[in-house]
């Protein structure tokens, strides 16, 4: 072996030279290319700050392995698994803790924002009754508060979903429903079925309890207009639209209103 | 002088004796033996009774399988195949010939994808299957109408494996590039699994190390977020939303990534002694 | 490109340095080498193990890329795709795709180096004719005997008919017969006009096919003659080379002390012992002058 001296042409420095100068092209070719394709390409993200920050309120590892690209979809279905378990033994800590892993994991399904409201609404409420003794002896108050302290937990974690997705009719729909049976709050209730009505793919059902709540709220005539803008809206062989229904209300307003025959709804068909 | 130009014939022929020899190997079949059991194994979930859901439960399911055991499948057997030629010297015989190194590398490189094409589809085609099976099923169980964005979209699942695909070739160009620079295949490997997790990763990463209010932070996140693509944009939204203009897009983007990192490792390997 | 007034290999002041570790240390295999082989002669190119032969063979096909020098093959610089064009190439011990077939095989590396069709297929079956591998064609490389593999390696370098063929240790491992095969195959060859080099550290196989030898230690080039020449040095002292008269004295001689005439046998100076007294040589001389 023949040594060459520090600093000659064959000397370490070139060695370590030569090897640093493929990374330098390598990395710089990747970074140059790169930043051409994401700028040129890809659409920029918008709520990158928002993953970070769920990130960072998830407990723990599912969390960071759900949000293996792909993978977090599947992580997010094995937690709620995980959480179906824990809803099976009534594990009201557990259930909660888990259905926001899986919401962070994952917040792209409406299916778990929905089910997780509901679960939070209608079901703890009655574990807890019963974990305090049930409904026979849990006075009427308590069982009050405590199913109002859920719902809001449920209209919570659905107003949570809108500021990471696209809403749908559906969980407009979900939160009237809670607002309605649990909160018992019609206004509420009113403006969130018309959000729904105004969903892409919006059922039609959601439009008639519209109309339907603002009679409950003594808002006649606003009620006799929207039925009237509603009806020509509605397949007539829909059998969830249910025409006759709406055709119905809007007839009894119009006794309730005494409307003149002259200026009475004219169906048209 | 008689010029040889680079020709796409020997690039499909070596492609074709790299498909070949890799669907020999018993890496091969074991993987997609194993994720076809998992694919087929994921109907227990009707135990749980979830109704239609179930069915984005097993499509989630299948597509996990698919994206964890074809990047394993990606990088473990480009590795394999490019040091096997290399220590076993059938690369020696090959390049003794009138073949451009770039001739050489492509051919694997597309012998490879060849593989991972042949694999998402047959996953994909066994996540059909199952999944049409069982959506009958809930169907004959009284689920007549099925909500919105849970029954069975074959659309959708045809255009995740294409984005599976276009995702796995993006990460088989990267790992090409590792492998040329590369000495050893364990080294390789490592190094490709590291760069498939930051790939995936690294949207989770940028949004952290934008709050994080450092500067240098950031360039160094802007940096790795130009060098990496982003695995996370290959993803379906739930329910199978998707655009004929986005899958374009990502097709773009991966196509691009894919010929960057190639065009890297043939510039890299013109430099590797044999 | 073949042919004319170019030689079939060039090599001009050919150096290669080898990265040995992180530290200042560089392994030279290869010192200003400076050789031509000639359009249809059969080249040897000797040395002990580590004498830079293979490493030689590979910066000539472009496999390595050489620290300083050049290398050219019919005028086209060995860094070139064009240059391997007219080369055929058998490595040494080689390895194939084990999964293929002989025919397979060999009819691959002919597509590669564009060949097709009607003139694939018969060329296939001619060089496997050759290589005595017509009945075994059809069966896995993978199930061959290493003399076989030898064999369809070499069928594999000749496919394409190339100008010139580079043989790596051809009879490394290699059976007398296998040995003797090989040693026709090359006079074969050179008698179509084709340019063989190969390299060897088994002299006396070489040396009957060789036109000339090329003897490297340590990277240099210590001599470069032709085989006959290298030959007649120990020819003059052979009792072969007396006349009749002085042929008849000596065997009266060994008569008169009860030998028999054939007892005197000239110690040849073959070419194992040429090599053995060039490299001890230029290792000595090299041992005395280090610093």
């Amino acid at each position: 072996m023949r040594r060459w001296p520090l600093g000659s042409r064959f000397g370490c420095f070139a060695i370590v030279k030569s090897r640093w100068r493929l990374f330098a092209t390598v990395v710089a070719g990747l970074a140059l290319g790169g930043a051409i394709l994401t700028g040129l390409v890809v659409p920029q993200q918008t709520n990158r700050e928002e993953s970070g920050a769920r990130l960072r309120e998830s407990p723990g590892a599912g969390a960071l392995f759900g949000w293996l690209g792909g993978f977090r979809a599947l992580a997010a279905d094995l937690l709620w698994l995980r959480m179906y378990a824990g809803w099976e033994r009534r594990d009201l800590p557990g259930t909660q803790t888990l259905i926001r892993a899986v919401v962070a994991v994952d917040p792209r399904p409406a299916y778990f924002w929905i089910n997780g409201a509901r679960i939070l609404a209608y079901d703890q409420p009655v574990w807890r009754i019963e974990a305090e003794g049930g409904f026979e002896a849990v006075p009427t108050e308590r069982r009050r508060v405590i199913e109002v302290e859920q719902a809001r937990l449920a209209l919570r974690l659905l107003e949570e979903a809108r500021g990471l997705r696209a809403s749908t009719a559906a969980m407009w729909t979900e939160q009237a429903n809670i607002e309605l049976n649990k909160l018992g709050d019609i206004a509420a209730a009113a403006a969130s079925f018309r959000r729904a009505w105004e969903q892409p793919a919006g059922p039609y059902y959601a439009a008639r309890i519209y109309g339907e709540l603002l009679r409950r709220l003594d808002r006649h005539r606003e009620a006799y207009e929207w039925l009237c803008s509603l009806y020509p809206k509605l397949p007539p062989d829909d059998e969830a639209a249910d025409a006759p229904l709406v055709l119905a209300r809007i007839r009894e307003l119009e006794r309730m209103l005494a409307v003149p025959p002259a200026a009475a709804f004219r169906s048209g068909r | 002088m008689t010029t040889v130009p680079f020709s796409l014939t020997r690039v499909g022929l070596i492609a074709a004796v790299t498909l070949r020899e890799a669907v020999r190997q018993k890496l091969v079949a074991g993987l997609a033996l194993i994720a076809c059991g998992f694919v087929l194994g994921v109907r227990a979930l009707r135990d749980f009774n979830f109704g239609a859901p179930e069915l984005k439960f097993i499509a989630d399911f299948g597509d996990g399988v698919i994206a964890g055991f074809g990047a394993v499948l990606t990088i473990v057997l480009l590795a394999q195949l490019f040091f096997g030629e290399l220590e076993s010297r059938t690369a020696l015989t090959l390049l003794a010939k009138p073949v451009w190194r770039s001739e050489f590398l492509l051919g694997k490189f597309c012998g490879v994808v060849a593989v991972v094409v042949v694999f998402c589809v047959l996953l994909t085609a066994t996540l059909s299957v199952v999944l049409w099976q069982r959506e009958s099923a809930l169907r004959v169980e009284g689920f007549a109408t099925l909500p919105a964005g849970v029954g069975f979209d074959p659309g959708a699942l045809w255009v995740a494996a294409w984005l599976h695909i276009v995702r796995l070739t993006v990460l088989a160009a990267g790992m090409m590039l590792v492998a040329c620079i590369a000495q050893t295949q364990l080294y390789a490997i490592i190094v490709g699994f590291s760069g498939f997790v930051v790939c995936h990763l690294q949207h989770v990463a940028q949004g952290v190390y934008s709050r994080a209010g450092s500067s240098a932070m950031a360039w160094v996140a802007t940096l790795i977020g130009w060098m990496f693509p982003d695995f996370h944009l290959f993803t379906l939204e739930a329910g199978g939303a998707w655009t004929f203009e986005g899958v374009a897009r990502l097709t773009v983007y991966g196509a691009g990534y894919a010929a960057l990192a190639l065009g890297l490792a043939v510039w890299v390997f013109r430099h590797r002694e044999i | 490109m073949t042919g004319g007034t170019k030689p079939a290999v060039e090599l001009r002041a050919l150096t290669k340095d080898f990265v040995v570790g992180l530290k200042d240390l560089r392994l030279r295999a290869v010192d200003q080498l400076s050789l031509r082989v000639e359009c249809g002669e059969v080249f040897g190119l000797l040395g002990p193990n580590g004498s830079g032969k293979s490493t030689t063979i590979k910066l000539v096909l472009g496999l390595l890329r050489p620290s300083a020098g050049e290398s050219e093959i019919f005028g086209v610089s060995s860094s070139r795709v064009e240059a391997r064009a007219q080369v055929g190439y058998l490595p040494e011990s080689p390895n194939f795709q084990r999964f293929l077939s002989g025919r397979e095989l060999v009819s691959f590396y002919g597509r590669i180096c564009g060949l097709a069709g009607v003139r694939l297929k018969s060329r296939v079956e001619q060089v496997l004719g050759w290589a005595g591998l017509t009945e075994a064609a059809d069966r896995r490389v993978g199930t061959y005997s290493k003399g076989m593999l030898q064999r369809v390696g070499l069928a594999q370098a000749l496919v394409h008919d190339p100008q010139l063929v580079i043989l790596d240790e051809p009879t490394a491992g290699v059976d007398p017969l296998g040995a003797a095969a090989m040693a026709d195959l090359i006079r074969q060859l050179k008698a179509r006009g084709k340019t063989v080099v190969i390299t060897s550290h088994l002299l006396a196989q070489v040396e009957d096919v060789c036109d000339r030898v090329a003897i490297l230690d340590r990277g240099r080039l210590l001599l470069c003659a032709e085989v006959a020449s290298l030959g007649n040095r120990a020819v003059a002292s052979s009792p072969e080379s007396l006349d009749e008269n002085d042929r008849a004295e000596l065997a009266r001689w060994l008569s008169a002390r009860g030998k028999s005439p054939g007892a005197v046998v000239a110690a040849q100076s073959r070419l194992d012992r040429i090599f053995i007294d060039e490299v001890r040589k230029n290792r000595s001389d090299s041992g005395s002058g280090s610093a």
